[in-house]
This record gives structure tokens, sequence and C-alpha cells, in this order.
């Protein structure tokens, strides 16, 4: 029995409300699915006095496409993602990623915006919104603003959100044809895992050359990061298996994966693996790329 | 203290509750329904899945007052189910139970996956049950139940 400490909630049932309640109250936190904070008030990570469940606010769980831009509310769950099928025909690799993260119970509870905010090094849904060159809309008070995704990211478990501020949406533009994405994660075991790495790859192709080249890491650097020397092996260059291998192997001295002794795998496996799993989300992204032209 | 309305198993219930208790603990403790299982109170066991609207969730990760005006649903509220009362044969005949803590976890999600789809595959039936640990390692026979009562 491990009891969470005693806190105040608020159940907004709009935006404006939840945004007035955030900068009102000290020591407040917003809880999405809560599969995450949950966890981190028992273990006392998080000491919130007041939480504002975002729970009601049916103008955050969506998801739609509108001049060419898909945009996702951010209390949209794992499953209502996966169910999607404006996103599993035209960004299956986040239809992926989503089906990848935890177990049934918890794809149900937790939301896109949580995966996100509570910004794990090696969050899933992390790695193919960088690669689909996904921006966040960020709402106070004051206002709201959009950001690229790489900007939330300051460190494990640490946004670049201020007090007060919240994620409402992830949107990307639609994906065009010669494109092509994939997703990968590698954990102790198949099923409701924790990613020990994980990667995401995106390419644009028409046929003979590489016309737009996007690869992220999660779990090899204190938040996910796009490797950008990567991407520029293969960026307006022939694209082949061969182009692709040597792209690959470049990941080994391209990541910089922790080397603290209590992590959940050694620097040195996880950037073995980084080139492995590159190549495979690469060689599979090529494929699909290739089938969309 | 606050006030909850709710329904459970087909009844409404009308209770007090801690902001800070747990789906699970309010049904356990305050309500009495042992069914549910506490396991890691982490969201990885699944031994206290329940249904909330419908779908599975670990109830170990949900605040109870995040339940006002929703439904509830246990193993005890599925007994005169056809579908619940075809898995529970399939469990006892394949012999899908051994030391049985994981069983009403595992009845609830094989629920799920049955009613959304109807005629599973070894594998979809796997991915179904990927929050639910069995520590006997019985998952051989929990498959085959499932499949059997498909």
């Amino acid at each position: 029995m491990r009891p969470i400490p005693s806190f105040s909630l608020h159940r907004p049932q709009t935006l404006k409300e939840a945004l007035g309640l955030l900068n009102e109250l000290e020591d407040s936190m917003p809880i999405a699915g809560g599969t995450d904070l949950l966890i981190d008030l028992r273990e006392g990570a998080c000491k919130a006095k007041h939480l504002v469940d975002l729970g009601l606010i049916k103008e955050l769980r969506y998801v739609r496409e509108a001049d060419d831009i898909i945009r996702i509310g951010s209390m949209t769950t794992h499953a209502q993602l996966v169910a999607s099928e404006l996103i599993k025909e035209k960004a299956p690799v986040l239809s992926e990623a989503a089906s990848l993260v935890g177990s049934v119970q918890i794809r149900n509870a937790a939301t896109i915006g949580g995966n996100l905010c509570n910004a794990s090094p090696g969050a899933d849904t992390a790695p193919p919104l960088l690669v689909l060159g996904a921006e966040v809309e960020v709402a106070s008070t004051a206002g709201s603003r959009g950001m690229p995704l790489s900007e939330l990211f300051t460190g494990p478990k640490r946004t670049s959100l201020a007090q007060g501020e919240l994620l409402t949406a992830v949107y990307f533009p639609v994906p065009p044809t010669g494109s092509g994405a994939s997703f990968r994660k590698l954990g102790r075991r198949k099923g409701c895992t924790l990613s020990l790495i994980n990667v995401a790859a995106y390419l644009e192709t028409d046929g003979e050359t590489c016309r737009e080249a996007r690869v992220a890491f999660g779990a090899c650097a204190p938040m996910p990061v796009r490797i950008a020397g990567v991407e520029e092996l293969l960026r307006d260059k022939k694209i082949d298996v061969k182009a692709i291998e040597e792209a690959s192997s470049a990941c080994y001295g391209l990541v910089e994966p922790s080397t603290r002794a209590h992590s959940r795998a050694s620097q040195e496996y996880r950037r073995e693996m980084s080139c492995v799993l590159m190549r495979r989300t690469l060689m599979e992204a090529y494929e699909r790329a290739r089938r969309n032209i | 203290m606050m006030k909850l309305t709710f329904e459970l198993n087909g009844e409404k219930v009308e209770c007090e509750t801690r902001e800070n208790n747990t789906l699970l603990d309010l049904l356990r403790i305050d309500l009495g329904v042992t069914s549910v299982k506490k396991g890691c109170e982490n969201g990885e066991c699944g031994a206290c899945t329940v249904l909330l609207d419908g779908y599975p969730v670990a109830s170990c990760l949900v605040i109870a007052p995040q339940v006002e005006g929703r439904v509830v649903t246990t193993v005890d509220g599925l007994v005169d189910d056809p579908l619940m009362e075809k898995l529970r044969q399939a469990f006892m005949e394949d012999g899908a139970v051994q030391c049985g803590y994981c069983t009403p976890g595992m009845l609830i999600s094989a629920y799920a996956l049955l009613r959304e789809n109807p005629k599973p595959t070894a594998e979809e039936i796997k991915k179904s049950i990927e929050g639910n640990i069995c520590r006997c390692t019985g998952y051989v026979k929990i498959i085959e139940a499932v499949l059997d009562a498909s």
C-alpha cells in the first residue's frame, strides 16, 4: 500500500477555466491521463498541491486535418490515435508508435500531450513526431503560441513550459507523396515495455535521390533528439541500400547515450543498437517512400 | 472528502471519497469489491483492470473523483453476460487459472478484446493481454482459453 499524498483536485470543463486555474494556483500541475503522474506523486517525485484535471475538457480531444495540416488535441489518448483512420492513412508511423506505448490499459488513459510533457527521454511518440516536423501549441492566460516540438524538451522529465502554460495541441504537415516513415523500439521484452532505445526515420525520394531525410532517437540523449549528422549523409544524395547502411553505421559516433550506471541499458549497447535500429527504420521508410511515389 | 456518484456494475453508487483515493482502493476498501486485485500499483501488472465506460484501464492509475458520472464494470458486473460466461467456462476447462490472482484482470482484458474482435488470432490475444502479468507463467493456457471462447 503506497498512498498518494493529499492534493486538491480541480476539474474544469473548458480550456479557459483550466488556464485560469493553472495561472492562479501555486504548486499546481495539470493531470491528463495520469499514468505517469500518479506514479510520480506516489514516489514523491511530484509534489504538486493542486491538480488540474483536464479530463472533462472536450475541446482538447480531437484528431483532424485542415489545410494540409494534421492537428491532434493534447488530450487525445494513445488508443484514440491508434483508432484514427486519418492517422493510419496519412501518418501511419505515429499509429505504430502509439500502439507500442504501454499496454491496452495504459493506451486507454495516457494522452499524447501527457507523453510529450512528461518528457521522458524514451517517450515513444516523440521520435515520430520529430521526424514528421511537428510543432506544439502552448496556451496560457496570456494567449497561445506555437513552437517546434524539439524546443519543448529541455532535459529528462523537463520541458520549456512555464508555470501556467499548457500544451494544447501537436500538429504537423500531411506527409507528401514520395515520403515514407518508420518507427522501431527496443525494450527488455516485446509487450508493455519502456524503450531502451527508439528511433524514427522519415525520407522523401523521387526514386533516385533522397530529397529529405529526418531521423530521431529516443533514450539516446537527455531528451528525444533529431540527429543532423545522419540526415546530412542522406539528404540530396543518391539513395540506395549502400547509402542507408553507411548512414546507419555513422549513428555509433553521433549519439551520446547516458553513462549512468543505473540506466536501463549501457552506453555501449545503445550505441551498437542505434546503428541496427537506424538501418531497419531507414530501410522500411525507404520502401514505403518508394511505394508512395 | 468529496461526494461521488457513478455507476458500478449496473447500479448507481453514491459515496464519499478522498480526492487522493485511487479507483482501486475505492472499489476494494470502501466498496468491498475484492475481485479487483492490487498488484504493482504502477499500472504494469493488470491485476486491477476494470472497464471504465467500457474500456479497460488500470484502476490503480485512476483517481476516484475521475469516475464521477461514469460507468465502472468489474467481473462481478458481467456474471450474467453470455460472452463472459463463455470466457469463464473456457478458462476453467483449459486450466487457464493457477493461483488466480491475475484472473479477474485477464478476464476483463479478454472480454474487451472479444467484444471488439470476436475471432482474434493468437498474436492479437497476446497484444490484448500485454498489460496483464501472470507470474504462474500460465500464458499458453490463457491464450488457448481465449481462443476457445472466441
